[in-house]
């Protein structure tokens, strides 16, 4: 064979111009990066697994939160107006056409209260048209069908239980008989129990409520029967969806930090193909393109798979969760939007995720990249300055939030995960030079962190963030029980509680109870007594105005006469007077046995004070809700508790006859020998709440503790998670370090040393980090009262700083201790 | 005849620590179109370095470099990656195919990456296969072809569009002999064409099919060699140094 030797034309310069390939050359780049995909999917199973998995959880999620629904739809139905109007008889039937005359078309449900025997809670006969305008969806026939005539009736489940009632059976109610000709249920509210007859056919005492739709200006203006109340149907919000949305944005999160773990190796591994492609002419960005390409399509089927198996999961178990919810469950009415932008954070996470290994991949020179050597890690403390940065503005925004401005705290925290996550670099270079104090396990292994920081920093940041959550959860906890244990303040003194008629007790309406239902209350009352041995049980009447605003709902009652602050605004040229009952006192009635409860001596009483109270005056309260918003009390001032939710303001039978209001049954305020603990309080809620009742105490903070010990467990169990995620592609990128351990002798005690090592320090550094960061947070937040935070959650913080790191350890011990197969560099075809 | 790739005095030095390694030093060497030029030394002697630097992967620390008439001096890597895709071919010892496209794919990678559209970059990544008999592999899979057929495609690429320097470092290393001749003749049919090659090698016999050898040792030239027809030229040059 010969040299060359042809004469060989001469051609131009080639010109090089400007782009970089545009369409044709993305396209190119994506196409392999799909086939790498589909080459090499379970290289990226982990990260795939765990996008389904969030994904998957997030759909579940958004199913549940959104079958919750708005809860006022149970009350309004499609209305947004629910009017009450205290008229019977003609004069009903003439309120009722002034209605339909200002709003057109309105549903009307007669209410009448149907008495448990034994029970202080009341049943409500409803007279409903099963397909009125607004209505009907809270109506849903179950067995049977809708009553029609005078004489038919339909139950509830609960009703047909407590009065023994079955379909084409007679009930025999009020000296009314009735057949039972179906089972309903108010698919809304299965919670709500009542009988439902034929439009019309209540009793004539029955409560008459309205459905309208109108504009707040068509209400305002419109003509309304004297004497009617209404409630406002609030604007619709949906705090289940934004909740689970804000888990899983935590989630993803936690997915994002564990993904730039996985695809920095997998970018390592593709060093030399990615070297390949720079060779021939790919710039930096056609190289970022195929690693944030393969992050998309990672995103996209993780995203795909985990929304069809949540959706598919939901379908089949969803029904599962209507008794917990307490209303039917449309398995199909999901939160469509919440769950497109759900997957669109999954997608986005995963290409997240892909940016940094892509843009370092992208950096590093040709030839680097052809040799597959490491890329040297980038100097910690570009990365610490920032973080400290976002520390340090986080701090501030807690310190200076005052515990109410929701941006800084919002921001405060922000800046304190963020600025924690930054610090994971620093704390692993520092890891790796503490090493050489190290035995040689421990040694290497500290090392190897520092080398590959880039993955082992993503590792502790997402342990970082799991045990912060938990720490700070814990401390607040703390917080909370040093504040339930501190001998003033609260709501109640420890060793009290009362038990209430009304749900929200004298703050919200007390139900009008018959002397049977009081009698059956107090036989409760007593009982709870009894079992905390008691010193005493005083009734607590309040004062009511009978000419007031009845509550809206079923259950009836009227609300409590107040002493309260006017707070006025303006709303659409409007002007509103509210009364916030933080700054309110209910009122109370003066009896004897409550005077000589608080050792006041009823004869000292002046016959013409209005009100004997712990406050010096009443300048500026007014008395609400009534029409003498202008009455001015005679204050007798004795020394009452301060407590708000003791009798502290009592108003005499003087001010009663005066005002004409009257005395109804509230509460009993029972007195322990010794301060209550948590058990006997849930003892006494649970036999409050069988009858209908509801207890208050002071909160012991055992609850909280509680939900800390349970996060505390779900943030340890969260980092084990990172860790068995991580330690895995840690130690993968030295498996040839390990086969030279290996061939110079180390035996397999070593082997195991070096992944517990491992496991055991990214534990560690995550715990010191993420307890500090949450320390740092709530040190902020309490500056003001630092000696909160002087009762630390000792089980909690040696759980999360020693257990973590001991568990960790064992579990890389454990399960570590192989020969690795193979060297981890992959080669090119 | 034009200058394909000229070197004028060009060193590079890296960092080792706190050592400096010289890899080349002063190196000068020009190819012409239609030319290929072997490099032969020993491990460690700098022949990768001044295939790097020639190929614009690598930027040396002093002296100039033209590839096709282009300064490297002052290019941005953008200007490089172009150089790279339009003018440049590289062939290594290892393949370098990306798994996970075809044949014919990866032929036309670098005519996809320089905005070709995809159907006439695989026309001419078909043609490129065509002439080097690889017609009926278009569509496998690097995995799916012999060594031999491996380092073919790798050729095809190299010298697909319109490329002015083909660059070979060990072409033929993974190749047993009679394969690796068919490789050689092929790179030497793509300088008939009108390439400039440099191919770096240990072989002496396959160095002998080049217009010239270059002899570099401790990061300079230190002989060139214009063989006479026939392998067995380059011994004879040895002896006589």
């Amino acid at each position: 064979m010969s040299p060359t030797s042809a004469v060989v034309a001469e051609r131009p310069p080639p010109v090089l111009g400007k782009g970089h390939g545009g369409m044709p050359a993305r396209r190119a780049v994506v196409r392999w990066a799909w086939r790498l995909f589909r080459r090499e999917w379970r290289q990226q199973s982990l990260v795939l697994v765990l996008l389904v998995i969030a994904v998957a959880a997030t759909t579940a999620g958004l199913g549940y939160a959104g079958s919750a629904g708005d809860p006022q739809a149970a009350t309004f139905g499609t209305a947004n107006r629910l009017a009450t109007i205290g008229s019977t008889g003609a004069q009903a039937d003439a309120d009722l056409a002034t209605l339909r005359t200002s709003f057109g078309t309105i549903e009307v449900i007669n209410h009448q209260k149907i008495p448990v025997p034994g029970s202080a809670t009341a049943y409500d006969l409803r007279a409903q048209d099963p397909d009125g305008p607004y209505g009907r969806s809270m109506l849903r026939l179950t067995a049977g069908r809708y009553p029609q005539g005078a004489d038919e009736v339909a139950v509830t489940p609960r009703v047909a239980k407590t009065f023994d009632l079955r379909v084409g059976g007679t009930w025999d109610q009020g000296g009314r008989r009735r057949t039972v000709v179906g089972l309903v249920e108010n698919p809304l509210n299965l919670l709500d129990h009542f009988a439902l007859v034929a439009p019309g056919q209540a009793g004539a005492d029955a409560q008459t409520a309205v459905l309208i739709r109108s504009t707040e200006q068509q209400f305002r203006d419109a003509r309304k029967p004297d004497g009617m109340s209404a409630q406002f149907r609030g604007t619709q919000t949906d705090p289940g969806t934004i909740t689970v949305l804000v888990l899983a944005t935590i989630g993803l999160l936690f997915v994002g930090l564990l993904a730039v773990a996985g695809f920095t190796v997998l970018a390592q591994r593709r060093m030399r193909a990615l070297g390949m492609l720079g060779a021939i002419g790919a710039s930096h960005r056609h190289i970022r393109l195929v690693l944030v390409a393969n992050g998309a399509v990672i995103g996209a089927t993780g995203a795909l798979i985990g929304a069809v198996a949540g959706l598919a999961g939901w379908t089949a178990f969803s029904h599962r969760l209507e008794p917990l919810i307490g209303r039917r469950i449309d398995r199909f009415d999901l939160p469509w939007s919440a769950f497109a932008a759900m997957l669109l954070l999954a997608v986005l996470t995963a290409v997240g995720a892909a940016w940094w290994p892509a843009r370092a991949a992208a950096r590093v020179p040709v030839v680097a990249a052809l040799s597959a050597r490491p890329v040297p890690p980038r100097p910690a403390h570009r990365f610490a300055l920032a973080g400290l940065a976002l520390l340090a503005a986080g701090l501030g925004a807690l310190f200076t939030s005052h515990h109410e401005e929701p941006p800084y705290l919002i921001g405060g925290v922000l800046g304190v995960a963020t600025g924690l996550l930054l610090l994971a670099p620093l704390g692993v270079a520092a890891a790796g030079r503490l090493a050489r104090f190290a035995p040689l396990a421990p040694r290497l292994a500290l090392r190897d962190l520092a080398r590959y920081r880039a993955r082992s920093s993503a590792a502790v940041a997402a342990i970082t963030l799991a045990v912060g959550i938990a720490a700070a959860l814990a401390l607040a906890a703390a917080v909370s029980v040093a504040k339930a244990a501190a001998p003033a303040g609260g709501n109640l003194p420890a060793d009290q509680l009362v038990v209430w008629l009304g749900p929200s007790g004298l703050d919200g309406p007390v139900p009008t109870t018959t002397p049977d239902q009081e009698a059956a209350a107090r036989h409760q009352v007593d009982a709870i007594a009894a079992a905390l041995h008691a010193t005493s049980v005083l009734p607590l009447q309040a004062a009511m105005d009978p000419n007031g605003p009845r509550a809206g709902d079923s259950g009836g009652g009227r609300p409590v006469s107040q002493m309260g602050i006017p707070r006025h605004e303006t709303v659409g040229g409007r002007t509103r007077t509210h009364y916030s009952s933080d700054e309110a006192d209910p009122l109370v009635v003066a009896t004897p046995e409550v005077l000589r409860h608080y050792g006041i001596d009823p004869a000292s009483i002046a016959a013409d004070t209005d009100i004997v109270t712990f406050r010096a005056s009443y300048d500026g309260y007014d008395l609400f809700p009534t029409d003498q918003h202008d009455w001015r009390p005679k204050v007798q001032h004795a020394d009452l508790p301060a407590y708000p939710s003791l009798p502290g303001s009592l108003i005499t039978g003087h001010a009663m006859a005066t005002l004409r209001l009257q005395a109804v049954p509230g509460g009993w305020l029972v007195r322990a020998p010794r301060p209550l603990t948590q058990a006997q309080i849930d003892r006494a809620e649970e036999t409050a709440e069988r009858s209908g009742l509801t207890v208050e105490t002071r909160p012991t903070g055992a609850d909280v503790a509680r939900v800390a010990l349970f996060a505390t467990a779900i943030g340890i169990a969260v980092a084990l998670g990172v860790l068995a995620v991580t330690v895995g592609l840690i130690r993968s990128e030295t498996a040839r370090d390990l086969r030279t351990l290996t061939a110079t002798g180390a035996p397999r005690r070593t082997r195991r040393a070096l992944t517990a090592a491992t496991a055991g320090a990214l534990a560690l550094l995550g715990a010191l980090l993420g307890t500090a960061g949450a320390y740092l947070a709530l040190l902020s937040w309490h500056h003001r009262a630092l000696h909160w935070l002087g009762h630390p959650p000792s089980v909690a913080l040696a759980t999360i700083l020693v257990g973590l790191p001991a568990v960790a350890y064992a579990g890389g011990w454990l399960l570590a201790g192989k020969e690795a197969p193979a060297l981890s560099r992959q080669a090119l075809d | 005849m034009s200058d394909v790739l000229r070197l004028d005095g060009v060193s590079k030095t890296y960092l080792d620590g706190s050592d400096e390694v010289h890899a080349l030093r002063e190196v000068s060497l020009t190819v012409e179109a239609g030319k290929m030029v072997a490099v032969m030394g020993p491990s460690g002697s700098g022949k990768s370095t001044l295939l790097t630097i020639a190929g614009a992967l690598e930027s040396p620390t002093s002296g100039e470099v033209h590839v096709a008439g282009q300064p490297l001096s002052g290019m941005s890597r953008d200007d490089r990656s172009r150089l790279r895709r339009r003018a440049i071919g590289y062939v290594f010892q290892d393949f370098n195919l990306l798994p996970g496209l075809t044949a014919a794919e990866n032929v036309a990678l670098p005519l996809e990456l320089d905005g070709v559209p995809a159907g006439k970059a695989r026309a001419a990544g078909q043609r490129a296969l065509d002439d080097l008999g690889l017609a009926d592999r278009a569509a496998r899979f690097p995995d799916q072809l012999s060594g031999g057929e491996r380092q073919r495609v790798a050729i095809a690429r190299a010298v697909v569009g319109d490329r002015r320097l083909l660059l070979a470092d060990e072409p033929t290393g993974a190749l047993d002999s009679a394969t690796g001749e068919t490789v050689m003749r092929m790179m030497l049919a793509a300088c008939k064409r009108g390439l400039a090659a440099v191919i770096v090698t240990h072989d002496a016999q396959l160095a002998s099919w080049a217009d010239r050898v270059v002899f570099i040792r401790d990061g300079r030239i230190v002989d060139r060699t214009a063989p006479r027809p026939g392998p067995e030229s380059l011994l004879a040059g040895e002896a006589a140094r």
